[in-house]
């Protein structure tokens, strides 16, 4: 449980020495250490992170103003181990008690690694007379904490050339809460590079073996690097769940070798385009055109499970995609609403006989261009699951013998062959923007409105149309 | 298709049936949810299909526009393509006559429409619209029939009940030479507005062409005519249709309309309200419908309703969470489109044991009771269903009866 969204990158009003400004479904509001220390008590989630000041005021902040963000977000964590302590005996395994979730800290500093190593070294700097009452029996702040996260959003705008807040997406754009440079490119990936010294600044003066999470990563080649870089543990699926808000099904597998190759890839599902570079995208706009009478499942990396089982692979193979999209299944039972319904032939006990088609890629161009919120659920499942077997193509190769040499190894096969400029996304969220314009919110009203006006626009001359 | 009545109500002219079509059976009376563009708003086939839903319906007009006939031919027809593997009925685009009248021109030949999305014209005859619904492949398929808001007045509602029987004309002729007849069902249109007259010339015409259809649906209402003209049209037309018809009232989608059109003797209805209003924030239930945007339900930790099999109330979502999420996530929108959807199913459902039983006037009290008994029954239907032989008032001394359609809403308390 989180008091922000770590994507929203938005400007706010400056936090204080007792304050973090969030933005909420009724706007900005002031949230205490205090109020988060009880929302969380009340929530009970497994794992909260404690509240942390990061400026969200417009840059460049003033080293004074960093170093105020240190102290203040140390003072909070030392706080929300008060109200642990205070709120449960500590049990005799020591933090955290039962019954209270489990606390991580964000890694304060943003973009400069001395302050991100000050407040590191902070966290295990023997506690001064004052605190080490307070928090007994703690000797250090970080004896309390159960592991570290990090917020890319903040270190990729202060490394941004310009101030990406200026560059606010379209508000109609769902989701705007990330103010996304306009033009991706080399740049981005760049700033990539420049994490890896930033995350190993703050956690090179602490114990190595804590949980490290990492929020809104924008790719896979990103998430390979930390790991590989930095052993960054878990990430967020944002990037991907904004894939499928902009109608992205994704299409690659790790590792590499794992994907079908032209040769041995002989059915209809399309892999995604090459690009200049001669890399391959990482997935499928589907609301371009070339997709419209494109009638095969959505990835091509990846088997659905009815032509798996037409070529007697078995349903839980690595090699399908298992998403309801791609694999969907007939339900098991259905409500049965009075006693004359037709009862529904018995399921068969074996899996493989309600195995149905998968949902075609020109079925969610069809949604996606007609403004459906099916299109929607069926691409997060999809995209969801792609990362999921992502995830565990890394898990498999770190379980090799020198697995760590086998990952590297891994990851520059992967980044040869899948575009990280990510190129796609730029593509699809134009398109979408247009047909939100088209269908979204308030179109019928424009629409009629030009039908009124003239005959410019999508109004027709009917007289002359009749013919 | 196989028709087959399975029972009777004694007292009113309800009755139970089963139509056997191409996907599976269905049985009747039922509800048919609306995926207009081949999809029900934000859920899958496959929970559509889990909620005991084996009717949906799909859009003429919109699923020609997109994705179009060649790719519906290319991938084997909408079934197919949206992943439904039960029936399927296909209106044929009439109602866009009224709805989207801004854009549309009618002739003798067919309908001229500009559309609002690209601006290309679409021309739309008897014969297009069933060789769109040939590709689509729709279980029953309807006649394109001349469509005036209820609200008309004038020789236009006559003219149009009258070209409306040479489109069905055209329609059938269509229709049989394809060779699809034994596949698809066609379902014949009667107009003629609020005009008893007309309705009941419309009625004589298309029941003399009972051998070639299969089914008749009663259009043209549902456009925000008076309820107690509404009610009487139906009867009408329920009365004179043949037994040995399945009877569908188009754009019917209120509970108490449903249960009034099944006692008149009506055994399908379909409309976008319990899945639209579900997106808006408001769940059906058996004592009314809740506005779950009302602060009052921001700390209900209790489901919508404990007796509902949907997944959202099963699985014990809260109105509170619901209350939270309803208009923002698109979850809540599923969460409530799934509970609306099983509810309409348990409305008809309900109707349907309770006629096979020979209870439904029981069933009939006990719903209006449970649902208008706070806020007054509406006097169209204590009307229409005494005129079937069930007095809603009978043993209800304190029963309030309210004029008007008498539709219930929810109102914020704090108004």
């Amino acid at each position: 449980m989180s008091a922000r969204d770590p994507f929203d990158g938005r400007e706010m009003p400056a936090n204080g020495k007792s304050h973090v400004c969030v933005y909420c479904v009724r706007g900005v509001r002031k949230l205490s250490p205090a109020s988060w220390n009880e929302y969380t008590a009340t929530c009970n989630p497994d794992y909260a992170i404690t509240l942390s000041d990061t400026p969200f005021t417009a840059s460049p902040h003033s080293q004074k103003r960093l170093t105020k963000s240190l102290e203040r977000s140390a003072a909070w964590l030392a706080d929300s181990l008060k109200a642990a302590l205070t709120k449960f005996a500590a049990s005799s395994d020591g933090l955290p008690p039962t019954g209270y979730p489990s606390l991580l800290v964000h890694m304060a500093g943003v973009s400069d690694p001395q302050a991100r190593r000050a407040f590191a070294e902070s966290l295990v700097e023997p506690l001064e007379t004052v605190d080490r009452d307070r928090l007994e029996p703690l000797n250090t702040l970080d004896e309390g904490v159960a592991g570290y996260v990090f917020d890319l959003v903040p270190i990729r705008m202060a490394l941004s050339a310009r101030c990406p807040a200026d560059v606010l997406a379209d508000p109609s754009d769902l989701l705007v809460t990330n103010p996304e440079p306009a033009p991706t490119g080399a740049g981005d990936v760049r700033h990539s590079r420049d994490f890896v010294g930033l995350l190993q600044a703050s956690l090179q003066p602490l114990p190595a073996e804590k949980p490290r999470t990492v929020n809104s990563t924008r790719s896979p080649h990103e998430m390979l690097q930390l790991i590989l870089d930095v052993g960054i543990d878990l990430f967020d699926a944002h990037w991907a769940q904004r894939a499928a808000d902009i109608g992205i099904a994704l299409d690659f597998k790790f590792p590499v070798s794992d994907a079908p190759t032209d040769d041995n890839h002989n059915d209809a599902s399309s892999a995604p385009r090459i690009r200049a570079n001669g890399k391959q995208d990482i997935g499928h706009n589907l609301y371009n055109s070339s997709y419209a009478h494109d009638h095969s499942r959505l990835a091509s990396a990846f088997l659905d499970a009815a032509s798996a089982q037409a070529t007697s692979i078995p349903p839980t193979d690595s090699s399908i995609c298992k998403c309801a999209a791609c694999s969907p299944r007939r339900p098991s039972a259905h409500i049965s609403h009075s006693a004359v319904d037709a009862m529904p032939a018995q399921p068969s006990r074996s899996a493989s006989d309600n195995i149905l088609p998968p949902y075609t890629r020109s079925y969610i161009h069809h949604l996606l261009h007609t403004h459906e919120m099916s299109s929607h659920a069926l691409l997060v499942m999809h995209n969801l699951a792609v990362l999921d077997a992502f995830f565990a193509g890394v898990r498999a190769v770190l379980a090799r013998t020198d697995g760590q040499a086998e990952l590297r190894h891994e990851a520059e096969k992967f980044m040869e062959r899948y575009d990280e400029t990510m190129v796609v996304f730029d593509e699809a969220k134009v398109e979408w923007r247009e047909v939100e314009l088209a269908r979204g919110k308030g179109r019928l009203a424009r629409e009629k409105a030009k039908q009124h006006e003239s005959t410019i626009g999508t109004a027709v001359d009917l007289e002359q149309a009749d013919s | 298709m196989q028709f087959e009545v399975l029972a009777k109500c004694p007292t009113t002219r309800a009755r139970v049936s089963r139509m056997r079509l191409h996907h599976g059976a269905t049985m009747l009376p039922t509800f048919m949810p609306v995926a207009t563009q081949a999809a029900i708003k934000g859920l899958t086939s496959q929970q559509v299909e889990s909620l005991g839903v084996n009717l949906i319906l799909n859009n003429t007009y919109h699923l020609n526009l997109r994705p179009g006939i060649d790719i519906l031919k290319e991938i084997g027809g909408a079934h197919k393509f949206q992943g439904w593997s039960h029936n399927l009925l296909t209106d044929s685009g009439g109602f866009q006559l009224v709805s989207l009248s801004k854009f549309t021109k009618i002739t003798e030949e067919g309908a001229l429409f500009a559309s609002p999305f690209t601006g290309q014209p679409t021309m739309l005859t008897p014969e297009e619209s069933i060789s769109i619904q040939h590709a689509i492949g729709a279980d029953i398929i309807m006649q394109l029939d001349d469509v005036v808001s209820s609200l008309t007045v004038g020789p236009r509602v006559g003219e149009a009940m009258w070209r409306t029987i040479r489109w069905l004309d055209r329609c059938i002729e269509h229709h049989q030479k394809s060779g699809k007849a034994g596949v698809q069902n066609l379902f014949a249109i009667v107009q003629g507005g609020l005009d008893h007259d007309l309705r009941d010339q419309c009625l004589e015409e298309m029941i003399k062409r009972k051998d070639r259809v299969a089914g008749y649906a009663i259009g043209g209402l549902s456009g925000g005519e008076e309820k107690d003209v509404f009610w009487r049209i139906i009867k009408q037309c329920a009365e004179k249709l043949p037994e040995d018809r399945p009877r569908y009232s188009m754009g019917i989608g209120f509970a108490e309309d449903l249960l009034v059109c099944v006692a008149l003797g009506v055994d399908m209805a379909d409309c976008v309200f319990p899945t639209r209003t579900a997106r808006f924030g408001v769940a059906l239930t058996f004592g009314g419908p809740l506005n779950i945007k009302l602060s009052k339900y921001s700390t209900d930790m209790t489901p919508i309703d404990e007796t509902c099999p949907c997944p959202t109330c099963a699985g014990g979502i809260s109105k509170a969470i619901l209350h939270h999420t309803a208009t923002l996530e698109t979850a809540g929108a599923h969460a409530l489109t799934q509970h609306n959807i099983v509810f309409q199913a348990r409305l008809m459902g309900g109707a349907r044991d309770a006629i096979m039983n020979g209870t439904f006037p029981e069933y009939l009290k006990r719903f209006f009771a449970d649902y208008f008994g706070d806020s007054g029954y509406p006097v169209w239907c204590v009307n229409a269903l005494r005129s079937v032989g069930v007095d809603l008032l009978e043993n209800a001394e304190h029963a309030k009866v309210v004029p008007g359609d008498g539709a219930k809403w929810e109102y914020s308390d704090k108004a």
